[in-house]
């Protein structure tokens, strides 16, 4: 989902950059209001970060005979909320422009719209939409990590669809083009996302629940009910 | 307290499905799994009319020298995070222990 260095126009590099400053910086302001709060937070956050990392140095293969990577920020969207996403998004994103030549500083805003804000954004706007109903904590894992992966790549998609519209089609036919590219491809891998997460985010709440109790993530008759009653499978949607 | 395993089980279907597809499309003929990263770069160079070669890093940035190199820094990346996770995760499990022994 790297747009690479040199392949956007510097209007769009800039675009990119100016949406993306502002969730940085008050990603920044939050994490450390939260952190000053209460430093039991640290373990999760780490666990939150090291998937961004483990998940996204995985170049997996896929259906349309290209190989992409899964995003891993679903899980922490649901416990840090999207402006913390975007800091570590953003930390993975540079280490990879600056160590890996895997997008580069230029197009590091768009690749942060993309993997670090607006994938998990709409993955949170699912987990919103989830968390109130009697809908299993694990298939609400699985939908939100799943979302927040193929959203990423359908952004990508656009995000390289309004630079370059094709010459028969426009804007539309680029991104039809694109979406088969990125987004495509991703499907297989966000649903293996989406399961991987759950299961992770079963052995959190198996040692820490109170944990994701304090944080507001589910409540605790939520948390018991999907370790007591024991109904943990989530069906395989997207 | 760890007797429910239907999410392991579906978990270990879904990779055991991903890698069945794996083996399906890797046996026909004109795959060549390069990363999309690639592909989209590619798109774009077809739908500008321009070579590839002519976008230029707008930054310059370092690029690691060869596959090897590169291998080492992915690996690296996900040693980062697979450490912290099995820290933090033993963390809890010991703070656990703990907690209901004592």
């Amino acid at each position: 989902m790297h747009i690479m260095e040199g392949f956007l126009p510097w209007q769009w590099c800039l675009v990119w950059w100016l949406i993306a400053i502002p969730f940085l910086v008050l990603g920044v302001i939050e994490l450390r209001s939260l952190l000053r709060k209460d430093r039991e937070y640290l373990p999760l956050l780490g666990v939150c970060g090291a998937f961004i990392f483990i998940l996204s140095a995985l170049k997996l293969p896929s259906v349309t005979g290209s190989c992409s990577h899964p995003t891993g920020t679903g899980l922490s969207v649901m416990c840090f909320k999207p402006y913390i996403t975007a800091v570590i998004g953003f930390v993975v994103l540079l280490f990879q422009a600056l160590l890996l030549a895997h997008g580069g500083l230029s197009t590091l805003g768009a690749n942060m719209v993309s993997m670090a804000i607006g994938g998990p954004l709409v993955g949170y706007a699912v987990y919103r939409l989830l968390k109130n109903t009697s809908v299993n904590i694990f298939v609400t894992v699985f939908c939100v990590a799943a979302v927040a992966d193929i959203v990423t790549y359908i952004i990508t998609s656009f995000e390289l669809a309004v630079a370059y519209p094709a010459a028969v089609g426009g804007i539309a036919a680029s991104f039809a083009a694109f979406f088969v590219i990125f987004a495509i491809t991703q499907i297989p891998l966000s649903i293996l996302e989406g399961l991987v997460l759950a299961l992770v985010f079963k052995y959190i709440i198996q040692l820490k629940p109170d944990l994701i109790e304090k944080l507001g993530v589910f409540s605790k008759q939520q948390i018991d009910a999907a370790l007591g009653i024991k109904t943990g499978v989530p069906e395989q949607k997207v | 307290m760890f007797e429910n395993r239907k999410l392991e089980i579906l978990t270990l279907i879904g990779l055991f499905a991903f890698v069945v597809l794996f083996i399906i499309v890797s046996g026909q003929s004109g795959h060549e799994f390069a990363g999309s990263d690639d592909v989209g770069s590619e798109k774009i160079a077809e739908l500008t009319g321009k070579p590839v070669d002519s976008f230029t890093p707008v930054i310059p940035q370092y690029e690691p020298p060869s596959g090897e190199i590169e291998s080492t820094l992915f690996a690296l990346q996900a040693t980062f995070g697979g450490v912290i996770v099995g820290l933090v995760i033993g963390y809890w499990y010991g703070q656990k222990r703990r907690s209901t022994t004592a």
